[in-house]
């Protein structure tokens, strides 16, 4: 009597939507400054004037854009990481550590001798950056493919043990001279040059913008993002299609932590020249924010990383003229999310009764 | 002629010949007077009249007509599918019926929610446990239950209940066990107490045997006697012949949710049963003359075979067979007997524990399922929505799936969308199939459109074993015969095929040699020529082969 079966209530993704739907994720944004704009002007401060702030702090002048797209670059990388994961239904929350991982391999690359070879040395820097993340991303791969273990609990608490790792080195073996908690500074061979002069624009982004070439070639051109993309849309068929399914994922999670691995490398080349406890305040964890808003696809996951960039230095701008709380654009972020995620529940998991069974 | 009342009164064999003899007669409009109660008997606890359900193209049920006496265990019997679970689902109050009136105690109810059933003095045990394993016995009986305390459960109550309860009908359970740690066969005591405790006389068992060992089996058969003596009634689904003819007082045969009659168990044999079930419609429409060569060799061997199912249980149990070249070997079986574990196992997608899979002469244990595809197996999975192909994907994208890495459809390291598409134009104008357009998933195409995608993959590979499970399931009659027609020009063209079906019709039209297989086992295998649907039924059913088969 297994027929039954299917004549239970099924909830069912709708697969096509009207145009005027595709409007949606917008207005969803559009709602998010609503409440920002209502909390804002709850704090005393006129909405109209904090959003023009923030809008000319991030796109009104060459160093405001300039500081934009220094941030997109980690967001962007650790973004196509973890959506790369998400493609094959890996959930990979562990960029943030995987990104302290590839911080800390290219602290060590920088100051090692080699590093002192223009060119040579950045590259140095940026590869071992990546390997560190995707060893470190590995790990629960390994565990998931022997051992069966969910992947979510380890890539979450990895991230603590990697950032108390890290913050045991600052403190002890690989504490430069002096007071402070960081690691001695790179070799100026070992950085990655600022293309626009006067600004803190560095060669990363064109890294990031590499990177985004690359995810999408590999997704939709070559056999392994083939193979990676059948996992995640299907085990079943890909197992039964003869496809190796733990090569899949031991690939996607070694891309995955690499991409964030190079993000905390370019954070310490470009930016930072040392490695410090705070050198990324949580990208790693809005990269999880950007896979899902960006679709998954490396174009969606590159517009997002911008728009929230924008958002994180319109309101560091916002933060030294107004005075508004840096932690407005968290919760801004945290906004869009949530209508977004409430548009695409309106827009496409209407609840379909089969045969009129409840 | 009112056919209504007598065959509600008439239950003797004599009303399953007639029934037979004339089906029509059950058309007969029953709808016309609708007594809000009807003259109660004092026996007939339950009557369900003219009860039909339907799912959109699906007629579950046509114009049931189903009774229950006070006092009896009355089997339900039928093949998968035949309407079963749908007709005491309506009698649970979990779906309504398209039409038909149900009347318990004389009075004619509407049967609005299982909590209404269980008002009503009926209860379901299903299949599947609904228990939460981590809570004890108590616990889950109570569960849902109002109490006249507040806050706290009454436990200390329930437990005294419980009790009485298993000393009453000999349901012996430990109030106090933790649900988790039960056995199957435990667990079930557990379901029937749960039931029994909302006061019902009258209880629905699901396939109640179909998860327990036949010592667990003998147990609850025992209790289910003592239950009916002191007073209950007991409705018993399943598809087993022995069972029925071993607890019943009166059986119910449905078949494509029709009734085809109900009898006296002790007016009947289990062979008759199973012609009732099994029905003899089956036509020879497509010729198949054997091929005229000799190739008997064997291509695909399993010899002595043990495996687990999904809930880690032995239950492929020293599976035998062969395989030639050139044939088609047809199994039969009940939904749930190892057809699926048969055929992954052949496919390499599932382990076995012991025994030898030799394939073209070569062993394939431990070979990965890609490579025993390069071999020469091809594999039409029983699930194409789930297993055979990805919705999400177009259909050029669905035809490479098993051959993405290979030449001419990629490179070293880039698919070759070109090849691929070309392909995919060859695939769609052999196999004639209709698609929504070539950039477009294949989720929106037919169910008879999509087994061609699958079976034109399949084929493509020109495989030396073809394993189709369930080919024809959901199609229409012309996509039917097409996948039937393709299977035969593959056994003309010399490969073995192995067809795992749950339709005996389709087995015994095509099939070379015909198999059942029953609880993980092929308990026979004979030519067609000498195959009798009686017997077939039977073993079906599990009933031991006899030495005239």
């Amino acid at each position: 009597m297994r027929g039954s079966n299917s004549l239970k209530m099924k909830v069912e993704l709708q697969k096509k939507r009207p145009k005027l739907l595709s409007f949606a994720p917008y207005m969803s944004a559009g709602f998010a400054f609503l409440i920002g704009a209502i909390i804002l002007s709850f704090s005393g401060v006129d909405p109209v004037v904090a959003y023009s702030v923030m809008l000319k702090g991030a796109f009104g002048s060459m160093r405001g854009i300039a500081d934009t797209l220094v941030k997109t670059t980690p967001l962007l990388l650790t973004g196509l990481g973890v959506a790369l994961a998400f493609k094959c239904r890996i959930w990979n929350i562990g960029a943030e550590g995987q990104l302290y991982m590839g911080a800390l391999g290219a602290a060590l690359a920088g100051i090692s001798v080699i590093s002192a070879v223009p060119i040579v040395g950045v590259t140095f820097s940026l590869i071992i950056g990546f390997i560190f993340g995707a060893s470190i991303g590995l790990v629960p791969a390994v565990l998931k493919v022997k051992l069966g273990v969910n992947e979510i609990i380890v890539t979450v608490l990895l991230n603590f043990i990697v950032l108390l790792f890290i913050t045991y080195l600052l403190h002890g073996p690989i504490k430069a001279p002096g007071f402070n908690p960081y690691s001695p500074e790179i070799f100026p061979q070992s950085q990655l040059p600022i293309i626009l002069p006067h600004t803190r624009l560095h060669a990363g982004i064109i890294i990031a913008a590499l990177a985004t070439i690359a995810t999408y070639l590999l997704l939709s051109k070559t056999k392994i993002g083939f193979e990676i993309k059948s996992v995640g849309a299907n085990l079943k068929a890909a197992r039964y299609a003869g496809m190796n399914v733990s090569k899949s994922i031991l690939v996607v999670m070694g891309i995955s932590g690499g991409l964030a691995g190079l993000a905390g490398a370019v954070l310490v080349t470009g930016v930072q020249r040392y490695l410090i406890e705070g050198i990324s305040p949580g990208y790693g964890f809005i990269a999880v924010i950007v896979a899902l808003l960006g679709r998954q696809h490396p174009i969606g996951v590159s517009i997002v990383a911008f728009f929230f960039a924008a958002l994180i230095s319109g309101s560091e701008v916002m933060y030294r003229t107004l005075g508004i709380p840096s932690s407005f654009a968290p919760t801004l972020q945290a906004l869009v999310l949530i209508f977004v995620l409430i548009g695409e529940l309106f827009t496409r998991l209407p609840v379909t009764k089969r045969g009129g069974v409840i | 002629m009112n056919h209504e009342t007598s065959e509600i009164s008439n239950i003797t064999t004599k009303y399953f010949r007639k029934f037979k003899r004339d089906n029509a007669l059950e058309q007969v409009d029953h709808q016309t007077d609708t007594p809000s109660s009807i003259e109660h008997d004092g026996d007939r606890l339950v009557i369900m009249k003219g009860i039909s359900c339907r799912f959109g193209e699906l007629m579950a049920n046509d114009n049931v007509n189903f009774d229950l006496m006070k006092g009896e265990i009355h089997a339900l019997l039928g093949e998968n599918g035949a309407g079963k679970t749908t007709l005491m689902s309506i009698l649970y109050g979990m779906y309504q019926p398209t039409s038909g009136n149900i009347y318990v105690r004389g009075n004619r109810v509407a049967i609005k929610s299982p909590l209404h059933a269980i008002d009503l003095g009926i209860s379901m045990v299903h299949q599947h446990f609904l228990l939460t394993p981590p809570h004890t016995v108590s616990e889950n009986i109570i569960v849902g239950l109002k109490t006249n305390r507040r806050i706290f459960l009454d436990v200390q109550n329930a437990e005294k209940k419980i009790l009485s309860l298993s000393n009453k009908y000999g349901l012996e359970v430990d109030p106090n066990a933790i649900v988790g740690n039960l056995s199957v066969g435990e667990q079930q005591r557990v379901e029937i107490i749960k039931a029994l405790y909302r006061d019902v006389d009258v209880l629905i068992l699901d396939e109640p045997t179909g998860m327990l060992t036949p010592k667990e089996e003998e147990a609850l058969f025992v209790v289910l006697k003592s239950m009916v003596n002191q007073g209950l009634s007991i409705i018993f689904i399943t598809h087993k012949l022995r069972e029925v003819m071993e607890v019943s007082d009166r059986v119910t045969v449905l078949r494509n949710g029709k009734v085809i009659g109900t009898v006296k168990t002790t007016d009947t044999s289990e062979t008759e049963l199973a012609r009732m079930m099994i029905g003899r419609s089956f036509v020879n429409q497509t010729s198949i003359e054997s091929p005229a060569n000799n190739q008997s060799d064997t291509i695909l061997e399993l010899m002595n075979v043990y495996a687990v199912n999904n809930s880690n249980v032995l239950f492929i149990k020293d599976l035998s067979l062969e395989l030639h070249k050139g044939e088609i070997l047809g199994i039969a079986g009940v939904d749930g007997n190892g057809q699926s574990e048969l055929a992954e196992l052949i496919a390499g997608l599932r382990k076995m524990r012991s025994g030898q899979i030799i394939m073209d002469s070569k062993p394939i244990e431990n070979i990965s399922p890609k490579h025993i595809r390069e071999w020469g197996l091809a594999y039409v999975p029983e699930d194409r929505l789930h297993t055979g192909l990805i919705l999400e994907y177009t259909i050029a994208e669905n035809l490479v799936l098993d051959r993405w890495y290979a030449e001419p459809y990629s490179g070293k390291l880039f698919l070759k969308k070109h090849e691929m598409k070309e392909f995919a134009e060859k695939m769609i104008s052999d196999f004639d199939i209709k698609i929504t357009g070539l950039s477009a998933p294949v989720r929106s195409m037919s169910g008879g459109n999509l087994q061609k995608i699958v079976l034109a993959r399949e084929l493509s590979r020109n495989p030396k074993v073809l394993v189709v499970h369930s080919p024809t399931r959901g199609l229409d009659i012309g996509a039917t015969e097409y996948v039937h027609r393709q299977l035969i020009k593959q056994r003309d063209n010399g490969v073995g095929v192995l067809l795992l079906s749950l339709d005996l019709d389709e087995i015994l039209s095509i099939s070379d040699r015909i198999g059942v297989i029953y609880e993980g086992k092929i308990v026979t295998i004979v030519e067609r020529e000498k195959a009798d649907v009686d017997q077939l039924g039977l073993l079906m059913g599990g009933k031991v082969a006899e030495s005239n088969l």
